[in-house]
């Protein structure tokens, strides 16, 4: 939580905006972003229990299509637990139920004949901890699209490298494909997993802290990858860096202790927070 | 301590002791150490002693017979004059077991240890776990008689059928996704959606009339197989497979849980069924964790004593045809067990060494597995860990 | 493939791994079933009249006066089936010698089996041996000789390809038109007030010693041996278990010496528990001579040195599953590094240390392979606690094989194997699940 102390430092006085705060950069047309666009993700009273335990608690919002939103919070307040239950990674939990209604594209995500696997092919996510398997770079983005079933080897060529290139890791591993992807540095490995995401061509991108694990230089580059497929996919990412959600997000999510307090436009949320606990919480005055 | 060092020194401050007290302090600690670092030891101790022990009485078998007899007869008749000394049908007798088994327990462990980790809820495991390791406590010589009184008079009067009906519960629902799966894949590149499940449908009618017919025959060719005697090869190599199966579960278990979760949900988040993501993924990944559980597995079917000794009919010769599993077997362990008795009052001649012979036979095997599978276990932890 | 096959395909994977799991709870149900159920026969059963009088007479046990009512009226009943043999013989010695030859084979036949459904004739000679000395003293057994008495077993080889099939021939139908047809019935519908079964739980099978290689009494010597040979071996290698595993855990520096003592617990782990019964022999008899040969001594220090691995590696693990904390603070109150291990360490550990140690027990007591050429014999007595550095002992595990292969009469006492392994299998498991039960109220305890 090193990064919040920055955040102390960067606190809007009130009244003031951008001015005062030199260290963040919002780019003025992400201000003209606000309203319209088209729902993709929508929550009504959705809850999420771990066994008895309401971890997130009857949230209410609107995900707008192609957007990027931030969802930002103390640990523990139920950020990566909304992200990972809008692709159902949370079935994998024990004892992990809902309540509530989720709708991704008008349809309900835990709805009875709803398939979670058709399901995270359209949602796919990236993880905290730079996860690529044990196999080639090749095989690592071609795994999602064998399993969708392509065969076909020069198909299966130029969605790898059509990947990497999205993912902005193309020129650095185009000549060792068949290297063991566990040899790349931290960063590539990540970059590797948003390639080996967007293989599978998903409408949304969730992002669970994907740079936590990351230097500040392969920070960087993540987010100039966010900054570039923004427009193109749906993503949502869980920080807890509040500059890294100034930066890159159009919209931004605070949760806390399971509650979703605000959802709001980014520069707003972050210049006039509407509600005294997000204004505490981006003012540091807990973390 | 710190007050004893006020008390001695009386002048000095509240920690430091006198020269002479803290070498001695230094001394009483590393003769300690010592002391424990020698138990310690004697494990190790202990090996070289079997080795030693074991060797010492196998060599003068060697000297006396030299090894060509030993590794490439199959005469084995110690009690005649001369005694020939032919182990080969013994050690093959050992193999076939041993492989007989893991041909049942490597498989079946291996899904189960999948099922463990992967599929069971958390709360089924608590009650699984129990089971397997209740398996792994039965007393060897309880599976013996087992085999012995039970499982084989039973093959012995109705080995027929049972191999008939083992048959057609395995087969049929393999057969069956084999049908379907099979009638599917071949049709994949018709793209006109009409056509392709027409053709699906008359592949899957012609695959399943071959399947029934399959399973219709060949079990009755195996009703009509008679079981000369029921402790033979295949009695020996189940019950082994059931002594194999806990530590092939436990052990590829551990093997799967040390793949972790990031590498399951990495799989799962790109649309994967479980499956796949297991096959794909995580067996590959555990794959050399999982070679040195088969590999424990394995040897601890080879090392066993009671089940073979009491139930392989202990029949010193080659089973004809060689994969015969219906024909009594004679193993190292046994023939161990068995001769010792009446080479005891013997001790030094020919006859008592060569058990011995056998012992450091079985010793070498052993070692020698045991170090790969620990080397495999390493290797595969370094690959985890990203070296 | 299309999205159905895949999940087709993952069901049946999911069955697949759930059947297997489902066939290894079966083999358990299939291995422990009948012994559980054919075992307690060996303490419940219909006991007759004989084995009342064998308790009797062998531990003066029962109740004399009713014994001795029951014996007059078995005998009442029986002295009928007596006469008719006695006719029998009367009319033989009146038949010519060729007819005499006929009946002499058959009849002794006859005679043998109402022997040995009844025991000896009163008033005759009273046999060696204790088992010609009674009759059948389990119902079950009595109604299999019974079988015997009526029926001859003979062997159809009609069918030269196939193995010979056994069939039943009448006995009573050889005899047709003598006096002795009319024993045949008689005995067959009599049986019961010949013997007089009742329900009996014979306890003593547990702690009486056998009588005739266990063709009576019970198995106390066994289970005595058993129990010595596990706990001595556990007196040998539970404290260098423990000792060796503080070693590991707390001194040990990462280096090549380490790693060697650590491979060798693993090589010691997997040899072969045959090769411990040749170096126990090869090592503790005939080089240390710890004693002149078979002793419940060289059994147990051979047990040892094969559970050994086990406890270290399962002390090992509870000495680093203490949490991190107590020991920073026990250090940081001043104590040393030894007291830390001996007050805290150790006692925080203790309950998974005990774990293993009872687990290690169990396997003591079930192994039969490193015993028998170091301690374990097939017949004898208790010995006393004083006779084991020098004197063999019999083991349950190593008698169950003996009894089960090598006894002369090995399919008659069937019962007294099955109530063998029920002990031993009893014995192995409660220890096992004893450990189960400590280890799961740890996992609570560790999770608060």
């Amino acid at each position: 939580m090193e990064l919040t102390a920055e955040a102390i430092e960067m606190k809007p006085d009130t009244g003031s905006t951008q001015k005062s705060v030199p260290d963040i950069y919002l780019p003025p047309e992400r201000n003209k972003v606000a309203d319209g666009g088209v729902p993709h993700v929508s929550a009504k009273n959705f809850s999420i229990y771990y066994g008895e335990f309401e971890a997130v608690k009857k949230v209410n919002a609107d995900i707008l299509s192609k957007y990027v939103t931030a969802i930002i919070g103390p640990s523990g307040c139920g950020k990566s637990t909304f992200l990972r239950s809008i692709n159902r990674m949370n079935d994998l939990i024990p004892n992990c139920h809902t309540t509530g209604a989720l709708m991704f594209d008008g349809e309900d995500v835990y709805g009875r004949f709803t398939d979670e696997v058709l399901l995270r092919k359209k949602i796919g996510m990236v993880f905290q901890k730079p996860n690529p398997f044990p196999k080639s770079i090749f095989d690592n983005i071609a795994y999602g699209p064998r399993l969708h079933g392509i065969r076909d080897k020069k198909t299966l060529e130029g969605i790898v490298e059509k990947s990497l290139r999205k993912a902005a890791l193309w020129d650095e591993v185009s000549d060792r494909l068949d290297k063991n992807a566990l040899g790349l540095s931290g960063g590539q490995q990540q970059r590797l997993c948003v390639a080996r995401t967007l293989a599978v061509e998903p409408e949304i991108l969730l992002l669970d802290e994907p740079t936590s694990a990351l230097d500040p230089k392969a920070t960087a580059k993540i987010e100039d990858l966010i900054q570039e497929l923004r427009g193109s996919y749906t993503i949502m990412i869980v920080t807890h860096n509040m500059q890294q959600a100034s930066r890159v997000s159009d919209y931004t999510m605070f949760f806390y202790e399971g509650i979703l307090v605000e959802h709001a436009p980014t520069a707003q949320l972050f210049t006039k927070p509407k509600d005294k606990m997000t204004e505490d919480y981006i003012t540091g005055r807990f973390s | 301590m710190n007050e004893e060092g006020n008390a001695t020194a009386g002048r000095s401050s509240a920690f430091v002791v006198s020269a002479r007290k803290r070498k001695l302090q230094k001394i009483t600690k590393s003769a300690g150490e010592s002391l424990l670092f020698l138990v310690a030891a004697i494990v190790a101790i202990i090996v070289l002693f079997i080795f030693y022990f074991v060797a010492r009485d196998a060599i003068p078998f060697f000297q006396i017979r030299g090894f060509s007899e030993f590794f490439t007869s199959s005469e084995w008749y110690p009690a005649d004059d001369p005694p020939r000394f032919g182990a080969l049908a013994i050690i093959y007798g050992s193999l076939m077991v041993t492989a007989g088994s893991a041909l049942i327990a490597v498989p079946m462990g291996i899904i189960a240890a999948i099922c463990l980790s992967d599929v069971l809820p958390f709360s089924m495991r608590q009650y699984v776990k129990p089971v397997i390791e209740m398996l792994a406590a039965i007393p060897s010589v309880a599976f013996g008689f087992f085999a012995l009184v039970i499982l084989a008079p039973l093959l012995q009067s109705f080995g027929g059928p049972i191999l008939m009906w083992t048959w057609w519960l395995i087969a049929t629902p393999f057969l069956l996704l084999a049908v379907i799966v099979s009638s599917e894949l071949l049709v994949m590149s018709i793209s006109d959606d009409v056509r392709r499940q027409q053709v699906q449908r008359i592949l899957a009618s012609a695959f399943g009339i071959v399947a029934i017919l399959l399973l219709f025959f060949v079990g009755r060719g195996l009703q009509k197989i008679e079981i000369l005697t029921g402790t033979n090869a295949l009695n020996v190599s189940i019950i082994l497979s059931f002594m194999a199966l806990p530590t092939i579960v436990s052990v590829s278990e551990d093997a799967l849980q040390a793949v972790g979760r990031d590498m399951r949900e990495g799989s799962y988040a790109l649309g994967a069924t479980r499956a796949e993501t297991i096959i794909k993924i995580i067996l590959p990944a555990a794959s050399s964790g999982i070679l040195a559980a088969v590999i424990l597995g394995i040897m601890r079917a080879l090392g066993e004593t009671m089940v073979v000794w009491m139930a392989s009919g202990n029949s010193s010769h080659i089973p004809d045809p060689w994969f015969n599993y219906l024909e009594s077997v004679r193993t190292l362990t046994a023939t161990i067990a068995g001769d010792m008795g009446e080479a005891d009052q013997v001790t030094g001649s020919a006859r008592f060494h060569v058990l011995f012979a056998m012992g450091l036979l079985l010793l070498v095997i052993s070692f020698i597995s045991n170090f790969i599978s620990e080397r495999i276990v390493v290797r595969q932890r370094k690959i985890l860990s990203g070296q | 493939m299309n999205l159905g096959t895949r999940k087709l395909l993952d069901r049946s994977f999911t069955a697949l791994g759930i059947g297997s799991i489902v066939i290894m709870g079966m083999m358990l149900l299939v291995v422990l079933v009948p012994i559980v159920f054919n075992g307690v026969t060996a303490n419940v059963f219909r006991g007759t009249v004989e084995h009342r009088k064998l308790l009797y007479n062998e531990f003066r046990r029962g109740d004399k006066a009713e014994l001795q009512r029951e014996i007059v009226e078995s005998d009442a009943v029986r002295s009928k089936a007596y006469a008719m043999l006695d006719q029998f013989e009367v009319e033989m010695s009146s038949m010519d010698e060729a007819k005499q030859a006929e009946y002499q084979d058959k009849y002794r036949q006859v005679k043998e089996s109402l022997k040995a459904l009844l025991g000896p004739r009163p008033g005759g000679d009273i046999p060696e041996l204790t088992r010609y000395k009674y009759g059948q003293t389990r119902w079950s057994k009595a109604e299999e000789k019974l079988h015997e008495l009526l029926y001859e077993k003979q062997w159809d080889y009609s069918n030269p390809d196939a193995e010979a099939k056994e069939y039943f021939v009448s006995r009573s139908a050889g005899f047709q038109g003598t006096s002795l047809v009319k024993l045949f019935p008689y005995v067959e519908e009599n049986l019961d007030r010949m013997l007089l079964p009742e329900w009996t739980i014979y306890w003593g099978f547990i702690t009486d010693s056998s009588i005739d290689s266990h063709i009576f009494g019970g198995i106390w010597p066994e289970i005595q041996g058993t129990i010595f040979l596990a706990i001595g071996a556990m007196l040998f290698a539970f404290p260098l278990g423990v000792i060796a595993a503080v070693y590991f855990t707390e001194y040990a520096r990462e280096g090549f010496f380490n790693s060697l003592l650590r491979s060798a617990n693993s090589t010691l782990a997997g040899v072969p528990s045959i090769v411990f019964g040749l170096f126990g022999l090869a090592f503790f008899i005939n080089t240390l001579k710890v004693s002149e040969s078979k002793s419940v001594l060289a059994g147990s220090l051979t047990l040892a040195i094969m559970i050994l691995p086990t406890i270290i590696r399962s002390a090992e693990e509870a000495i680093l599953a203490v949490p991190k904390t107590y020991r920073e603070a026990s250090l940081g109150l001043g104590s040393t590094k030894w007291n830390t291990i001996v007050t805290v360490i150790l006692p925080a550990a203790l309950p998974g240390i005990l774990t293993g140690g009872v687990i290690s027990l169990g396997r003591a007591a079930g192994e039969t392979a490193p015993i028998i050429f170091t301690a374990a014999v097939s017949v004898g007595s208790a010995i006393g606690l004083a006779d084991v550095f020098n004197s063999p002992t019999p083991a349950l595990s190593w008698n169950i094989y003996n009894l089960a292969s090598e006894h002369e009469a090995a399919s008659e006492i069937r019962h007294v194997q099955y109530g063998m392994v029920l002990a031993l299998v009893t014995i192995v498991l409660l220890l096992n699940m004893s450990a189960i039960i400590l280890r799961a109220r740890i996992s609570k305890k560790l999770k608060g």
